[in-house]
């Protein structure tokens, strides 16, 4: 079973994963995780072997509530682990600067994933090292999932011995990536806690805050004094005069490796594994003797300050090198390392990567663009398609995070924004506030539980003008992986449990509600229109599987997905099946550009949804003969 | 030994599992295995390029391969081996490609026809120490009415020509654990591609 194989064995893993086998090995007892990526795959293998081994596992309904769950098991004693992506540290942050003062009793991490370049399609490029000095925790940084496993369980160790939750921070290269990894020893798993309520911990009220202010302050100090050089570590190689440093973290560790490789540079390389607090230690004693260092890491200078803080006092005279050479935004790779080691370090790799992206360009020059789209099948693709006949694409389309930000693509063009989750709510509120526009919001189901809710409830209260909110209920939280949320009815331990239906939410909070189903265009328009000639709080919940999910499930049963085909003596290839409908399993086939095209439909990838057969004005979409 | 392998595709056509299954291959070798793995947004019908590295630990450090540096760019799309091109170089670089076009639905909206094989591999060329093109989806179509066991047929035909340094042995015992139904299908797939790439 894969993560849970016996010590010393040696397993390809997924960084998540190997954050996943840390947090069983150091015998973590609770999991609450609202899934993100790039951090999905922590919770989705610790759900996976949650019946194998004894920790209590949930998805909760949104970072706030799993941190605050984390940290009640971490308080009465049981470890605890919540991972998530960047921006679910935004959401937590309410809880986690408090707890921080408080502190906790057994080891608990909080586990992030930046994602510089926005692989995930992040609305920022978010520094999260930034938390650490914020809300007073520390943070560990692996490079690769050797480090990322190991870690995982150092960081529960340290957050125990300090009580203090510790931040393990990765970025998409580091969860994402494979390495040959080597098992250790999984400790007992601790599920039984009691919570002792000790005042000292949670009196924060007058000069109480003020004590626990300096009580934080004094362990990170600590925590720099005991650690600050013990986890970090400078590699020195090679014979040369050392007058040049490297000073690295997180993943650019292993691109830096492998371009000193490749450059033979022999260089000093300081090896920052907690990077915050910063062991001024640790940095003095490295720059003192040095003329130059290069500092490497992705996105803000968050150690090149640090550095050039303390060169001031210990070596003034120190060239500090780091964003005058390397970039602040996007994701680093061989490619952007490599000029800069060049640079600093006069070495040539004989490869112009400039040059050789351009003559790339070139080749690609031309071809069909391939953007990120609706799968065949895809519920929200018909319910867009509906609100596009009946309100058009000109209104103002209130856009929120999910599957349904796709929607943001031609020929929709349907999502004038994309904020945070449920942020479709109160921005279009604003809006209506101040002008006359016409507005409708979307809104997915996960993402209604996660924090649409709160929008709505202020919908309800304080605009007597809401306009047609849309929720694109497709049963799954699908985009990171189709994880179970409250509407589903199942936990993240597979039981099964009563779903929320969000209908009654909405229709308790005071909204007029309607269900459609997400593959009849009839019933859709039919209810859409209704709405849209009425007034006041309406909501319109959009039903329909994610088609990949009841893929899997038939092909599970043994049950056929019957597929369609175009007739062709009834085409008369109006387009709109590809045109205004656009899903990728129609085929527009030309041989030469301006010819006359051919309609088909490509059964390999057809997932029979049948709502093209629905919008096709010739009724030329047919289910295939004999299915 | 270190051996680069870009295998790249559109998303939702089996692209990771087939990462997945040549990496348990690799690593049953006794290799040491390194690369990337996107998820998320870009499995939605965007491109979606795997790395996989492995050989001696000593010379792999970055989860990707440097660019212009690959040994081996395998593409389940003809089209994304040629957006594979940044990676490649002519005097290192072969490339495996099968023949499924899987046109963008941008390619209909702003009317860009489909290029034909001698396009793509004219584009190719220039990057290509070599290329060999695989009919594997129009085989699996034939032989099991679905093309996705062209992919594990593609990895076959590497194998047996030559092109991907793992056995073949290996690689059926990574098709046959991963692979906990339609074992059969799939096992056979890849005999069918050890076949077309001994031709």
């Amino acid at each position: 079973m894969r993560c849970l194989e016996e010590a010393g064995e040696k397993v390809p893993m997924l960084g998540n994963e190997a954050i996943a086998r840390g947090a069983i090995e150091a015998g973590v007892g609770l999991v609450a995780s609202y899934p993100g990526t790039p951090s999905s795959e922590v919770p989705m293998t610790l759900s996976r072997l949650s019946d194998k081994l004894d920790y209590y596992f949930e998805y909760s309904s949104n970072e706030k509530v799993a941190f605050e769950t984390a940290a009640g098991a971490a308080w009465s004693g049981v470890r605890s682990i919540v991972p998530m992506k960047h921006f679910g540290l935004n959401v937590a942050a309410d809880s986690v600067s408090p707890v921080a003062y408080s502190g906790v009793k057994a080891g608990m991490v909080i586990m992030v994933a930046d994602d510089p370049k926005g692989w995930s399609s992040a609305q920022s490029e978010q520094d999260t090292r930034y938390y650490g000095e914020m809300c007073r925790l520390p943070i560990i940084e692996p490079a690769n999932p050797q480090e990322a496993r190991e870690l995982t369980e150092k960081a529960f160790d340290l957050s125990e011995e300090f009580e203090l939750p510790f931040i393990l921070r990765t970025t998409t290269k580091i969860s994402h990536s494979v390495e040959t990894v080597e098992l250790g020893e999984r400790k007992d798993i601790e599920t039984e806690g009691y919570f002792e309520g000790e005042e000292e911990m949670f009196d924060n009220v007058g000069p109480g805050l003020q004590r626990q202010h300096r009580k934080v302050d004094r362990k990170l100090e600590e925590i720099e004094e005991k650690y600050g050089e013990k986890l970090n570590r400078v590699e020195k190689s090679g014979t040369e005069k050392d007058e040049i440093g490297i000073i690295v973290s997180g993943v650019s560790y292993d691109y830096v490796k492998e371009a000193m490789q490749k450059l033979d540079i022999n260089a000093p390389l300081a090896k920052l594994v907690m990077t915050y607090p910063i062991s001024k230690k640790f940095i003095s004693n490295f720059i003192e003797d040095k003329e130059e260092v290069l500092v490497v890491e992705e996105l803000q200078p968050f150690v090149e300050k640090e550095v050039q803080r303390i060169a001031k006092d210990t070596n003034p005279e120190l060239k500090i090198h780091g964003k005058d050479l390397l970039p602040k935004d996007g994701e680093y790779n061989l490619e952007v390392i490599i000029p800069a080691l060049e640079e600093v370090f006069d070495k040539d790799i004989g490869i112009d990567f400039e040059e050789h992206e351009e003559k790339a360009k070139d080749a690609m020059e031309g071809l069909p663009p391939r953007k990120p789209v609706f799968c065949p099948g895809c519920p929200h693709r018909s319910t867009f398609y509906a609100l596009k006949k009946i309100y058009g694409k000109n209104i103002m389309y209130g856009g929120d995070v999910g599957c349904y930000a796709l929607g943001t693509f031609e020929p929709y063009d349907m999502q004038d924004f994309l904020i945070s989750m449920g942020a479709s709510l109160g921005l279009t509120h604003g809006v209506k506030k101040v002008s006359d526009q016409d507005v409708v919001v979307t809104v997915g189901d996960s993402t209604f539980f996660h924090n649409g809710m709160p929008g709505l409830a202020n919908y309800a209260y304080n605009d007597g003008e809401a306009p047609l909110i849309v929720v694109f209920d497709n049963r799954w939280t699908a985009m990171t992986g189709h994880q179970p949320h409250p509407g589903t009815g199942k936990t993240g331990m597979g039981e099964d449990v009563t779903p929320l239906k969000i209908e009654d939410i909405a229709e308790a909070m005071g909204a007029e509600v309607e269900i459609a189903n997400s593959f009849s265009q009839e019933e859709l328009e039919e209810k859409i229109k209704e709405l849209k000639q009425k007034d006041g709080l309406r909501v319109l919940v959009s039903k329909g599987e994610c088609r990949l999910v009841t893929k899997r499930r038939k092909k599970r049963e043994g049950k056929p997905i019957v597929k369609f085909q175009v007739e062709q003596d009834k085409c008369t290839k109006c387009g709109i099946c590809t045109e205004e409908f656009a899903c990728p399993a129609i085929k527009e086939e030309r041989k030469q550009k301006g010819e006359e095209p051919k309609y088909t439909i490509d059964p390999d990838i057809c997932l029979g949804c049948s709502v093209c057969s629905q919008v096709c004005p010739q009724g030329a979409i047919k289910p295939r003969k004999g299915e | 030994m270190k051996f680069d392998l870009l295998l790249t595709g559109v998303g939702g056509e089996g692209v990771l599992t087939t990462g997945v299954m040549i990496t348990k291959a690799a690593h049953e070798e006794g290799k040491y295995v390194r690369g990337v793995q996107l998820h998320g947004l870009s499995q939605r019908g965007g491109t979606i390029p795997t790395y996989i590295r492995f050989g001696d630990k000593e010379g792999i450090h970055s989860p990707a391969p440097m660019k212009a540096d690959v040994d081996l760019v395998m593409s389940f799309e003809p089209i994304e081996a040629v957006r594979a091109t940044e990676y490649a170089r002519k005097d290192k670089t072969n490339f495996v490609l099968n023949t499924y076009p899987y046109m963008p639905i941008y390619g209909n909206l702003e009317n860009v026809p489909y290029p034909d094989m001698d396009e793509i591999k004219k584009r190719i060329e220039p990057f290509a120490k070599d290329i060999k093109v695989f009919k594997t989806d129009k085989r699996a179509k034939k032989e099991f009415g679905d093309i996705i066991y062209g992919n594990v047929m593609l990895v076959g035909a590497a194998v047996s020509s030559g092109e991907l340094p793992l056995d073949k042995d290996t690689v059926r015992s990574a098709v046959e654990s991963m692979a906990p139904r339609n074992v059969e299908e799939n096992l056979k797939a890849f005999a069918l591609g050890l076949e077309m790439g001994r031709e």
